[in-house]
């Protein structure tokens, strides 16, 4: 059997834990994201399998393109195996979901109304299936990839439908939901490449165009031979807000600041100052040329200012947190919001909206809010010298950044800003690079 | 008509997180009864909706049709009570609620999803001192609901586990909302949820002692508002008055969180016979 050597960084902030697998040359292979939950170990598990099950695929696209009868076709094919995949996972998960939706319902409480409460369940859940292939349809605009929130979101609009006030309430459908939920994610799944590749294949054979059918014997041999390869973890390094709470040995754990310094020079070789807006903190990091951190600052203590805060504001709306930056920009008039405090300017937003202000207004309103406390934190760690990377979950919001571009102009005169798509997986980049650097250094961690 | 004559009022509090109703009948001598009384969360549905539907379910409970109704009152962010005929402050309606279910109180602390208020009363129920939290949801009753669905608690059950808990955990952080991620920490370190509710229902009652000491308030004090129903948070409460040996005494009423709305109805049916009172006179 075959082996290929991985790398792998795993960065478990508070609102997503990320995986990075490189291979031996320091090339991304694999990402993986999921939402923290209470159970890290779930979490890490999670991220860390994608991570490896993305590899894979990245293997697979290498072997058509190095098959010149595959070539050229890899990436329609793969992109459809992989929501294939997805589709698969999802459905697996909803399956679990039901079931134990009905175990949570047979407590009880529950007994008077146990037949109506079932019976809005039943609806609910075959509701929540029909919607799935919509979900991973090729035009598809997810409001998240996460299992949580897409189930929140269809379950929400069934229970809305099948919610009956005397019997089946939607108080107590929402209830059973929050419940249940809690239990399928912190119970560790299996998402195996094996189980669910083969009939993802399968399944995208069956749909392709007549040109790659023709091609199924090469196709079927391309993925089988990746399926059988062993991906061997040389290394693995851990970090983030629960890096303490990960369960590895101290050796392979590294502070946050230096795997952002690190990850954003990997990313950008000129960055000089770093600000990385992530879940429950922000962080503003001076680095040398080597991407070492020479200074840095840091907010914990308050929501306001971190992404929690943008998270919070897409709860509170019913919106995916990707879809909130993009509403903003619709902005003609960005209103000043009052409330320092997330929850006030929560409920800023409500009597906003209830007062008939835009939501693009308010919004824009609320980016430049968050962006006013980056600016206050970078300018005490040493301010903003060229070139700035952004990175963190927040630096994929457009509204965000347009703030920032605004701010940064006024009060330090022209810089260069970096953004990766790919920033938010900046944490786990630079905790798979030390992880490279641990393994080149032979025993030593 | 009569000023003595038994008039029906309305009473609609609209807090962040539920819409509180009530229906009295009010006598005019002091003597008012209440006919309904209802709750309805509102988890982010259509607020008009969830007012209108709240609206007409007490109205069907008592009996009753929406024409009999000689004042309808809103309370709290009441702008969407498109059917009412007056507004009356938060700080006023709580006062009346809980004065007309609790008598003799001295003081009330009304603990809503958002803030928490802290008023002296006098038998009148006369506002005679407040003071309420500051501009940030520390310790919130908006937080605690997070909390709860963050630990798929339901949250009638939240009071009745605290009051379980063995060794509360003190909760370090003071925001909002990094405290649920604290929380998070708290639930993987493999505290009980028993120990964590409590730990958050000690700090809010700290908060809220220090509210109460403000005013100088002393003899029985009402909670009202929302988290009135959190035996929980009760409990902590009367521990730190406790604690602290303030003499004070906590008073609470089954139909504690209704206090808004009844309150609301009251005023409102107060107004109605000084403005029929009015008319009269003109006519």
């Amino acid at each position: 059997m075959s082996v290929v050597e991985v790398l792998l960084g795993i960065d478990l902030g508070s609102t997503t834990t990320k995986a990075i697998a490189l291979d031996r040359s320091g090339r991304i292979i694999g990402r993986g994201i999921t939402n923290t939950r209470s159970n890290y170990e779930v979490a890490s598990q999670i991220v860390r399998d994608e991570a490896l099950v993305q590899s894979r695929f990245e293997l697979v696209r290498h072997a058509m393109a190095a098959d010149p009868e595959l070539a050229g076709i890899e990436k329609k094919f793969i992109g459809s195996l992989v929501r294939n995949f997805r589709q698969r996972q999802h459905l697996e998960q909803l399956e679990w979901l039901e079931s134990e939706l009905r175990r949570c319902a047979d407590a009880p409480r529950y007994a008077p109304n146990r037949e109506a409460v079932r019976e809005a369940l039943s609806h609910i859940c075959q509701a929540m299936r029909a919607r799935v292939s919509g979900h991973f349809s090729e035009l598809a605009v997810r409001k998240s990839d996460f299992f949580r929130d897409l189930a929140a979101v269809d379950y929400v609009q069934a229970a809305e439908q099948f919610s009956d006030a005397k019997h089946a309430s939607f108080d107590v459908l929402c209830g059973l939901f929050d419940a249940a939920i809690l239990v399928v994610e912190n119970a560790a799944g299996d998402w195996a490449f094996e189980r669910h590749a083969g009939p993802a294949l399968e399944q995208t054979l069956a749909a392709a165009p007549a040109d790659i059918r023709e091609r199924e014997a090469r196709l079927r041999a391309a993925v089988e031979s990746v399926g059988s390869l062993e991906l061997r973890v040389l290394g693995i390094i851990g970090t983030g807000y629960g890096r303490q709470r990960l369960p590895f040995p101290k050796e392979q754990i590294r502070s946050e600041i230096l795997c952002h310094g690190l990850g954003a020079h990997a990313m950008f070789a000129g960055t000089r100052t770093v600000l990385d807006i992530g879940g429950q903190d922000t962080k503003a990091i001076q680095v040398d040329g080597a991407g070492i951190v020479t200074s840095f600052q840091m907010n914990d203590r308050c929501a306001a200012g971190c992404g929690r805060y943008l998270g919070y504001i897409a709860d509170e709306m019913n919106l995916g947190l990707h879809e909130l930056g993009k509403l903003a920009q619709e902005s003609t008039c960005s209103v000043k919001i009052n409330s320092t405090c997330t929850v006030f300017a929560g409920a800023e937003l409500r009597d906003r909206l209830s007062l008939g202000q835009k939501v693009p207004d308010i919004l824009a309103g609320l980016h430049r809010a968050i962006m006013l406390r980056a600016m206050s934190l970078l300018a005490r760690s040493g301010g903003i010298s060229d070139e700035f990377t952004f990175t963190g979950g927040v630096a994929r919001n457009p509204a965000a950044v347009s703030a920032l571009q605004g701010l940064v102009q006024q009060n330090y005169g022209v810089r260069k800003l970096n953004i990766s798509p790919e920033s938010i997986y900046t944490g786990a980049l630079g905790a798979a690079l030390f992880a490279q650097r641990a393994a080149e250094g032979g025993n030593a961690a | 008509m009569s000023t003595e004559e038994c008039i029906l009022a309305a009473g609609v509090d609209v807090g962040s997180s539920a819409v509180k109703f009530a229906l009295v009948r009010d006598g005019g001598n002091g003597d008012a009864s209440v006919l309904a009384l209802h709750n309805e969360r509102i988890r982010r549905r259509d607020l008009r909706k969830v007012i209108r539907e709240g609206y007409e379910a007490s109205l069907e409970a008592a009996g009753v049709r929406q024409k009999d109704i000689s004042y309808t009152a809103s309370t709290g962010e009441g702008e969407l009570v498109d059917f009412r005929r007056g507004h009356f402050y938060g700080m006023t309606t709580h006062a009346r609620g809980a004065v007309f279910l609790l008598p003799g109180i001295g003081a009330v602390i009304d603990i809503g999803a958002l803030h928490a208020r802290a008023m002296r009363v006098d038998e009148h129920s006369r506002v005679m001192a407040y003071r309420m939290t500051s501009q940030c949801a520390s310790g919130s009753g908006q937080f605690l609901e997070n909390v709860a669905r963050y630990l798929g608690i339901m949250l009638e059950d939240v009071g009745p586990l605290s009051c379980e808990a063995k060794n509360p955990e003190s909760v370090s952080s003071i925001c909002a909302v990094l405290a649920e991620t604290d929380v998070i920490n708290m639930v993987s370190r493999g505290i009980s949820r028993c120990d964590i509710l409590k730990g958050i229902h000690l700090s809010m009652a700290g908060r809220y002692t220090k509210l109460l000491r403000s005013i100088d308030a002393c003899g029985d004090v009402a909670i009202t508002g929302g988290l009135a129903a959190d035996i929980g948070l009760c409990r902590a409460l009367e521990e730190k008055i406790a604690e602290e040996k303030l003499a004070m005494r906590v008073r609470t009423h089954p139909r504690s969180i209704y206090a808004g709305a009844i309150g609301a109805a009251l005023w409102g049916a107060y107004r109605h016979r000084v403005l029929a009172r009015r008319t009269e006179v003109v006519a």
